[in-house]
């Protein structure tokens, strides 16, 4: 279906197609499609099947189906933001430098209850367990998807199957592209958050958990993507939040910008890390006794992007992780 | 463990309508001893109430809020009550075990019109009452006026959400400010906690535990000791908070606390205990429940469409007379215009 908008805006509302199954969602505009399935948590045996794919324990509520993707037509641009992928960036192993590892906030306290010579609660003897990131932090930053020729390509959808011939399949490769540092210099370079702070009007919005864990109750980790398609451009943010009880806060942020009248078609993303000690981020705060805002990421993001740059994203809570700091990068895609 | 020294006929009848059959007769010699008139006075202290509750409980089931004076007074009724039961409660067959229901609210109506309502069935709810859900007074306040109406049809064991501490953070405390306009409610209800139980026996055979084992306590017997806040050490948090897991023996969580345990720990215990099954929550289940170890342990969920967003279901474990076991599976309710919200989230302008 075409749904030209007749909105009083700033901007001319352009053609564009929405589709929409059970479990998914898709809208073409101008050379794009932006698709999305948000489905239940995977079943047992979808775990399964990913618990082998991975070699760790899944998150408590792991999306196993859901998606983002974001293709380019005419150049066969392909780009996803999917489950598996982001939890291969989870590392799998004993943690080691740059990983950031951190314990539970009372895990000194517990074994030395259960490891003083003269505890009650003698420790029994143990069997390594799997040692992995079991706060699932990642810095997964989407992942190039495999290009696929589309069924509704080119023009009118409504036309009936079969009444008109199948266009040939376009068998030329994909173009070559990658991922290059921005250049200060040049504007387009950069996302822009005035045309993004424009009240145009959202043509396509969606919010895609791809996990959620609560870490047994000593915080919370999760990563949700979204996206929203305006008149004048395609938007999306990943953002993963950590929250570990009495330890730190982490967030990283994975940010998408395409604008539909660039040429050539280009993508920019923005990618960033930030970390602060657990009691800076309480100490903000309106209310002492009420610590449900500590739930909240957008509340999270606030704390910690309005800290000194050097603080949450040069020392953060001091675990030399390397998702800290910020880097910004283009794909030309033509 | 029982003692059917009376019969029931020299129980009076007062009693008889208040306690089921075999809690009167394992209490059997102590009803002769004491005597009726005392014991109906007793008695009397659960029939004070019944039309008062029983008009407590017709709100709470229509999600509605009681005063906070009638909270103070009912928290005060249920920790009498729960005083005078053992860490780790004794119950009889039939008695259908229920898992973790987060608040919501609307599920546990879905949860009693799928298993009957209380006292028509027994029940035992497996704790993690509250938080997360949008309607934790409402039903923590339900279950537990169902508790101090009918003490012998409904057990309530605690979960690691039982607590002041994970209150404070996942929603129960400020769900208590905004619906009260103050801590008080959200006080009374954490002094409950610290009184409710940290297991129960079925017939002596099924153990039902919030969380899992702990390598400190051998025996059921030894549960019974403890009782206290729930500090993040000892036993008592092993109950609530451990996992069992694909390992042999125990094993250390790699969060830095906390215990795994294998088939190998549970079926010893089992076997220690005379246990046919370990009934637990704790654990989300896509499916509901899960059978794990050869079915010595199974994990029941109750909270479908767990926090509203992740589409499971939920189930509750119906054990009949001979401990036969059914799964009971149950999807979220429709009903409540506040039920669930808006399926998809409304556009935001983020940046």
């Amino acid at each position: 279906m075409t749904t030209p908008q007749t909105m009083d805006s700033a901007v001319a509302v352009p053609t564009h197609k929405l589709l929409e199954s059970p479990t998914s969602r898709a809208i073409e505009i101008f050379d794009w499609i932006i698709t999305v399935s948000t489905n239940p948590i995977s079943n047992a045996a979808d775990c399964d099947a990913l618990h082998a794919a991975l070699g760790f324990p899944l998150p408590e509520m792991t999306f196993g189906s859901n998606f983002l993707s974001i293709e380019h037509r005419p150049s066969k641009w392909k780009y996803d933001f999917a489950t598996l992928e982001a939890l291969r960036g989870v590392k799998n192993g004993e943690l080691g430098e740059g990983d950031g590892g951190v314990k539970v906030g009372h895990a000194d306290a517990w074994l030395r209850s259960r490891t003083d010579p003269s505890s009650s609660l003698p420790m029994p003897k143990t069997v390594p367990t799997k040692p992995y990131d079991w706060t699932y932090t990642t810095t997964y930053s989407g992942h190039p998807g495999v290009w696929t020729p589309h069924s509704t390509t080119d023009g009118d959808a409504s036309s009936e199957a079969g009444s008109r011939p199948a266009s040939p399949i376009d068998e030329t490769p994909p173009r070559e592209w990658s991922w290059t540092p921005a250049d200060p210099s040049n504007a387009t370079h950069t996302i822009p958050l005035a045309e993004l702070s424009r009240p145009d009007p959202i043509l396509f919005y969606a919010e895609v958990p791809l996990f959620e864990d609560e870490l047994h109750d000593n915080g919370a980790a999760h990563l949700l993507v979204r996206v929203r398609v305006m008149p004048t451009c395609l938007f999306v943010l990943a953002r993963f939040t950590l929250r570990v009880d009495g330890v730190l806060f982490r967030i990283r942020d994975t940010r998408m910008y395409a604008s539909f009248s660039s040429g050539p078609p280009m993508v920019v993303r923005e990618a960033s890390g930030w970390e602060a000690p657990y009691v800076r981020v309480k100490g903000a705060l309106t209310r002492r006794d009420d610590l449900s805002p500590l739930t909240d990421s957008n509340f999270i993001a606030k704390v910690l992007t309005g800290m000194p740059r050097e603080a949450s994203q040069g020392i953060g809570a001091s675990t030399g992780w390397r998702g800290l700091g910020t880097t910004l990068e283009v794909a030309v895609l033509g | 463990m029982r003692n059917p020294a009376t019969s029931i006929r020299d129980i009076p009848a007062a009693l008889r309508h208040c306690f089921t059959r075999s809690f009167l007769l394992r209490l059997g010699p102590r009803v002769l001893e004491v005597g009726e008139e005392k014991l109906t006075s007793a008695c009397q202290l659960h029939l004070a109430m019944p039309s008062d509750l029983d008009e407590q409980i017709a709100r709470l089931k229509d999600c509605q809020l009681i005063s906070e004076e009638q909270v103070k007074r009912l928290c005060f009724k249920a920790r009498e009550i729960l005083l005078e039961e053992g860490n780790v409660q004794h119950i009889d067959s039939p008695v259908t075990i229920c898992g973790d229901i987060h608040g919501q609210f609307y599920d546990l109506m879905e949860l009693f019109s799928v298993g009957g309502f209380c006292p028509d069935t027994n029940y035992l709810f497996m704790g993690d009452f509250v938080d997360r859900g949008f309607f934790s007074v409402e039903t923590f306040l339900l279950l537990l006026a169902l508790k101090v109406r009918y003490p012998e049809r409904i057990t309530l064991i605690r979960g690691n959400h039982e607590s002041r501490q994970i209150t404070q953070v996942y929603g129960f405390y400020d769900e208590c400010q905004r619906k009260y306009g103050g801590s008080n409610v959200w006080r009374w209800c954490c002094e409950v906690f610290d009184y409710l139980a940290l297991g129960a026996v079925v017939d002596g055979r099924v153990f039902g535990v919030h969380g899992g084992l702990s390598p400190n306590l051998h025996s059921i017997d030894q549960a019974r000791a403890l009782k206290q806040e729930v500090p993040h050490d000892g036993p008592m948090c092993d109950l609530l908070w451990s996992d069992p897991d694909d390992i042999q023996g125990w094993g250390l969580s790699p969060r830095g606390a906390g215990y795994l345990f294998g088939p190998d720990i549970t079926k010893q215990f089992a076997h220690n205990n005379a246990l046919d099954l370990i009934a637990r929550a704790h654990q989300l289940a896509m499916e509901g429940y899960k059978l794990m170890f050869d079915r010595t342990i199974v994990t029941v969920w109750s909270a479908p469409n767990y926090c509203y967003r992740c589409g499971n279901v939920a189930s509750i474990l119906e054990l009949d007379e001979n401990l036969g076991q059914e799964y009971k599976v149950f999807s979220a309710a429709a009903i409540g215009p506040m039920s669930t919200p808006a399926k998809r989230p409304p556009a935001d302008y983020f940046l």
